[in-house]
């Protein structure tokens, strides 16, 4: 994932389910965890954080 | 090259009700985070955020606020202990960002008017960072009496806290780097 600010490469660094995603975004749920898994991804340049789901990779 | 930025580390104020003494022992950690070279600071007062309380969550975001938490590298967060809990006001402000948090150091400061220093709001607070993605580190600040710890003026009068902020904002600064090399360089 490239970073939005600086283009720069993100770092994949946590996970975390998000159950209220799966109300609005059904076809995003793993159905292993019953929610929408959200990876957080970090730029090693500027430090920007983003999060996005994992099955829309 | 994340090393050549300065950590960033605001102070959260964690009450707008008239009369806090948290005030007092937030200035007071501010000042202290101020001396540490390498670290920039800034004081959140929740009392300033604006936040509607005609919903809640990530949909009420205070621009400014979340900008700061995602600037963040750390946060210190100096909460009163009302009723053996946190003020309303800190959880909803808490609660409008989630990204911003994942994996930042967090040390809370507890303060009270009787002896406990807010111990009870800091073991109900913890639960509530973990889940918001907030790594707490194991030193606390505890401002017992606080009545006692600072004058009207809100000057300090027991010296012991500066010794007491120098332990806290060292694990809190060791964290906030760690956490960074880690957010930055290792791959889950």
């Amino acid at each position: 994932m490239k970073c939005p600010d600086c283009g720069a490469e993100m770092n994949h660094h946590a996970d975390k389910v998000d159950y209220n995603a799966a109300i609005d975004r059904p076809e995003l749920i793993d159905p292993d965890f019953g929610g929408v898994v959200e990876e957080a991804h970090t730029c090693s340049a500027c430090g920007r954080t983003e999060m996005r789901a994992a099955r829309e990779d | 090259m994340s090393a050549e930025r300065p950590l960033f580390i605001p102070v959260i104020l964690g009450t707008p009700r008239q009369g806090r003494m948290s005030e007092h022992a937030a200035r007071f950690v501010l000042g202290e985070v101020q001396k540490r070279e390498g670290v920039e600071t800034e004081l959140i007062d929740v009392r300033d955020l604006s936040l509607t309380t005609q919903d809640e969550g990530g949909a009420i975001k205070d621009a400014s606020f979340s900008r700061a938490v995602a600037r963040a590298d750390a946060l210190v967060i100096v909460t009163p202990e009302y009723n053996h809990g946190y003020p309303g006001m800190l959880k909803h402000a808490l609660d409008t960002n989630l990204k911003e948090y994942v994996h930042k150091a967090v040390g809370v400061c507890g303060v009270s008017a009787g002896g406990f220093g807010g111990t009870r709001v800091i073991e109900n607070l913890l639960p509530v960072l973990r889940e918001l993605g907030l790594v707490a580190i194991y030193w606390d600040m505890n401002f017992s009496s606080v009545g006692k710890v600072f004058d009207e003026s809100g000057a300090l009068l027991d010296e012991s806290y500066v010794k007491r902020a120098d332990k806290f904002l060292g694990e809190l600064i060791w964290m906030a780097k760690t956490l960074r090399h880690g957010r930055e360089q290792v791959k889950l």
